[in-house]
């Protein structure tokens, strides 16, 4: 190896390197396989632990809670997340990487759905374990799945469309409030809609028809923002839809039905873990096909060329209405499911600030990429609340983070890669 | 290689034989009270006067050596938690405070926004919770852990109407609020109920509503004065009352404007000046001519940290000062968090004539306070003057 900097600097890259030698032919299956020890550890001996190092309980989000509370607890934060996180996923993520990678291998070949299907139930046993340590957690996660869904779909629209849309928040309030109009009023007992019309049994079993319904309304009133605004493009298309966010809000605070700026709550308790998971995974599933398919080529198209597009016989007013709908679909979507998490919602929610929370999120992550947008979504969700003991001072280090990426990385953190699954899963062989 | 992964599986073992060896903290002989505030976002003048009253109580018990509790002294610990004036942010803070921290109580959320869903939460988790600002009733409604340190609207409304019909004998009244925010909204709709009850239908000759940040009321000021009403109530905050009575003012309306609580701010005679002087409001108590208690928070308030506290912070600090009377009237501190958090529930909801210092407060079958409400002068030195005393 050559030594270019000083003896340090190279000791560094040499683990770095060393490191990512030891760890390139472990597959995602055998991570997946680490995942799962390390939260089966922490569900065994994680309060043990947590306790032998005088902490005075699990730290819930990788100890930076505690470390910004408490800075002396530092080391033993350190180590906790290292014996039962770090260690742990990597020891079995290496000695799994053989058989791990036989199994992808064999199971790629006998069926790609069930190889699919095997990865995300073992995903979602690493997810369900880790949150049933604290019901923070589980909040914290389902909203962050939440998010996942939002973030992807106005990526669509920012990233894949190229043009700058800033009516999601309007979308979200859509579904939020159908889905919840759907379930108060056909379920539950409510003072604003009367007597439940079905037994509360059935409920979580429509409960998908509420969403969808949601994700409907809103496609909706994507078709009334795209109809008058799709003869402009750029900073026209953002002002017409901010106004459109703006005629919602107004529109959600002035319809007494709904409670007008009291909002409704009571929401029945339905989108639990394995809901928003499930639904978190059809979101992604159907974008990345959806963006990769040839209305996702022609969108492209329309960024990078609207009038050679059109040339080249792609229909672009009913592309980018389509995608337009597409994207608002899934903010509905997320809406009620939202709605159902938080359990009330109310006008002022959906405003210019969750505006620019999702905007940060698209793009932070990065454009034109289901990667970045699952990246960038969970990353400011959970620094925003692993950061949350800084109070004011939070709102220093997110905006100094976004302005470092914009510097360093203009188009987001993972921007322009394609999200292949079967590359992500397939087995990964060291070649000899 | 091999040596290597054994040489990585060993501490392993060595950690695990430990981790099972050891055994848990003892009982916690500390009191943590949660408290839920707006420090950052569109209020974080409401979250610094809850931060403060916070600390000052929580500097208060220190100085006695802790919470006395069945003859035991219990250090009490504080944590407070920020939910940038957010309702997801709301919920999350208390999740966390309550599995978390878990606080035996939480103080908070200020605004009904987030009081409505922190609630929910609260009541699930059977925490009691006091909101000290929250004025919607679905707070505490069907909700038997959540109570709040503040009168209700339904119970102002006929308070501002009364006043003004003892106190002028007014017939014409013209209302002037934000449709878009809960609270004016909903204070306008049973002032108006509750005038028309007392003058008959039609007697609010003007109802015009703006929406949240407009600056400008011009058009809606006219439209009152073409209406030939005699007062104008405006439940606004702090920094619309001052455009409001000013640009009412430069229109030429010389007739009495009255306000409610939310104009019971510091920066309300700051904005505004001289012509908020001589008006009326509503409020939960008056800061100056104060006497005992009050007088004694107002001043070390104002010695601490500069400026005379609004009423958040003397609600927050009475809400404290309930949270500290039933846990003393619970009687003992098992250490169960589960019992303990039932038994401060239950000492709560037994509060009677608690002796605040925004007036004696008895919790209803709600949970709401049955209190006292305070109408105050703006007085030619820009302060809040105690006028007259209005009990349900």
């Amino acid at each position: 190896m050559e030594a270019t900097g000083s003896p340090q600097i190279a000791a560094k890259i040499g683990i770095r390197n060393r490191l990512r030698e030891f760890f390139s032919d472990v597959p995602i299956l055998g991570w997946l396989a680490g995942a799962v020890a390390a939260v089966l550890l922490e569900q065994l001996i994680g309060l043990r632990l947590a306790w032998l190092l005088g902490l005075p309980k699990i730290p819930v989000l990788f100890g930076f809670t505690i470390i910004l509370k408490k800075p002396v607890l530092m080391p033993s934060a350190m180590v906790y997340v290292l014996l039962i996180y770090a260690l742990p996923l990597g020891i079995v993520a290496r000695l799994c990487a053989a058989p791990a990678n036989r199994l992808a291998g064999k199971l790629i070949d006998v069926s790609m759905p069930g190889a699919v299907l095997l990865h995300l139930l073992l995903l979602y046993a690493v997810l369900h374990i880790w949150a049933s340590i604290s019901d923070y957690r589980y909040l914290t996660l389902n909203l962050t799945l939440i998010f996942v869904i939002v973030t992807l779909s106005l990526n669509v629209i920012n990233g894949y469309m190229g043009d700058f849309s800033c009516s999601h928040p309007g979308f979200i309030a859509l579904g939020a409030y159908t889905s919840s109009v759907f379930s108060l009023g056909l379920f539950a007992n409510d003072t604003m809609f009367g007597e439940a019309l079905l037994p509360a049994v059935l409920g979580p079993f429509l409960f998908p028809i509420g969403l969808v319904l949601g994700g409907f309304v809103a496609a909706l009133g994507a078709l009334v923002v795209a109809i008058p605004s799709f003869r402009t493009r750029g900073d026209y298309l953002a002002i017409i839809s901010l106004a459109f966010m703006f005629i919602v809000k107004s529109l959600f605070e002035n319809l007494e039905f709904v409670g007008g700026p009291r909002g409704l709550a009571g929401q029945p308790n339905w989108a639990n873990l394995p809901t928003v998971f499930i639904w978190t995974v059809v979101c992604i599933w159907v974008i990345n096909n959806f963006v990769r398919s040839t209305i996702g080529k022609a969108l492209n198209a329309v960024r990078d060329e609207e009038t050679a597009a059109n040339a080249m016989t792609v229909n672009t007013r009913r592309t980018k209405i389509l995608a337009f709908m597409f994207a608002a679909f899934w903010a509905g979507v997320a809406g009620g499911l939202f709605a159902h998490v938080i359990r009330y919602v109310n006008p002022a929610m959906f405003g210019i600030q969750q505006l620019a929370e999702v905007l940060a999120m698209v793009y932070f992550g990065g454009l034109n990429s289901v990667y970045g947008s699952i990246v960038g979504a969970l990353s400011l969700n959970l620094l925003s609340e692993m950061l949350r003991p800084l109070e004011l001072f939070k709102w220093i280090v997110i905006p100094l983070l976004l302005i470092l990426v914009m510097i360093f990385r203009p188009t987001g953190l993972i921007a322009f890669k394609e999200f292949n699954v079967k590359k992500v899963i397939q087995p990964k062989r060291k070649e000899v | 290689m091999k040596t290597k992964t054994v040489a990585m599986i060993i501490p392993i073992f060595l950690i695990l034989g430990l981790a099972l060896v050891a055994c848990g903290p003892e009982a916690p002989k500390t009191i943590k009270v949660g408290v839920n505030a707006p420090i950052t976002g569109d209020i974080p003048k409401v979250g610094e006067g809850s931060k403060f009253a916070a600390q000052m109580w929580l500097a208060d018990v220190n100085a006695a050596g802790g919470l006395d509790v069945g003859g035991k002294k219990y250090k009490v610990e504080l944590v407070i938690e920020d939910n940038e004036s957010k309702a997801e942010s709301a919920v999350k803070a208390n999740t966390k405070m309550i599995t978390e921290d878990e606080v035996l109580v939480i103080v908070g959320p200020q605004s009904s926004k987030q009081a409505v869903p922190a609630g929910e939460v609260a009541n699930n988790y059977a925490t009691p919770m006091i909101s000290p600002w929250s004025t919607n009733p679905a707070t505490t409604q069907d909700r038997p852990f959540v109570f709040r340190a503040c009168f209700l609207d339904p119970f102002q409304g006929p308070v501002v109407a009364n006043f003004v019909k003892d106190e002028f004998g007014f017939t014409k009244a013209a209302v002037l609020y934000d449709v878009a925010s809960d609270y004016p909204k909903g204070l306008a709709e049973f002032f108006k109920a509750a005038w028309e009850e007392l003058n008959g239908p039609g007697s609010v000759v003007s109802y015009e509503s703006f929406t949240t940040k407009d600056a400008d009321f011009s058009s809606q000021l006219t439209n009152i004065i073409n209406s030939g009403a005699e007062f104008i109530f405006t439940p606004q905050y702090y920094n619309e009352v001052a455009l409001i009575v000013q640009q009412a003012h430069q229109l030429g309306w010389d007739k009495p404007i009255v306000g409610s609580d939310s104009w019971g701010s510091a920066e309300t005679v700051q904005l505004c000046g001289k012509d908020c002087y001589g008006l009326f409001f509503s409020t939960h108590y008056a800061a100056a001519g104060a006497k005992g208690a009050t007088k004694e928070f107002i001043d070390r308030y104002n010695k601490e940290h500069g400026y005379i506290p609004d009423d958040v912070g003397a609600l927050t600090w009475d809400a404290l000062g309930l949270v500290q009377q039933a846990i003393q009237d619970c009687g003992a501190i098992t250490g169960d968090i589960k019992k303990d958090r039932q038994c401060v529930r239950d000492s709560l909801a037994r509060v009677k004539q608690f002796d605040g210092i925004t007036g004696q407060m008895t919790f209803n079958e709600t949970g709401d306070p049955e209190k006292c409400a305070v109408i105050v002068r703006i007085s030619e030195q820009g302060e809040f003057e105690f006028y007259k005393s209005v009990c349900p």
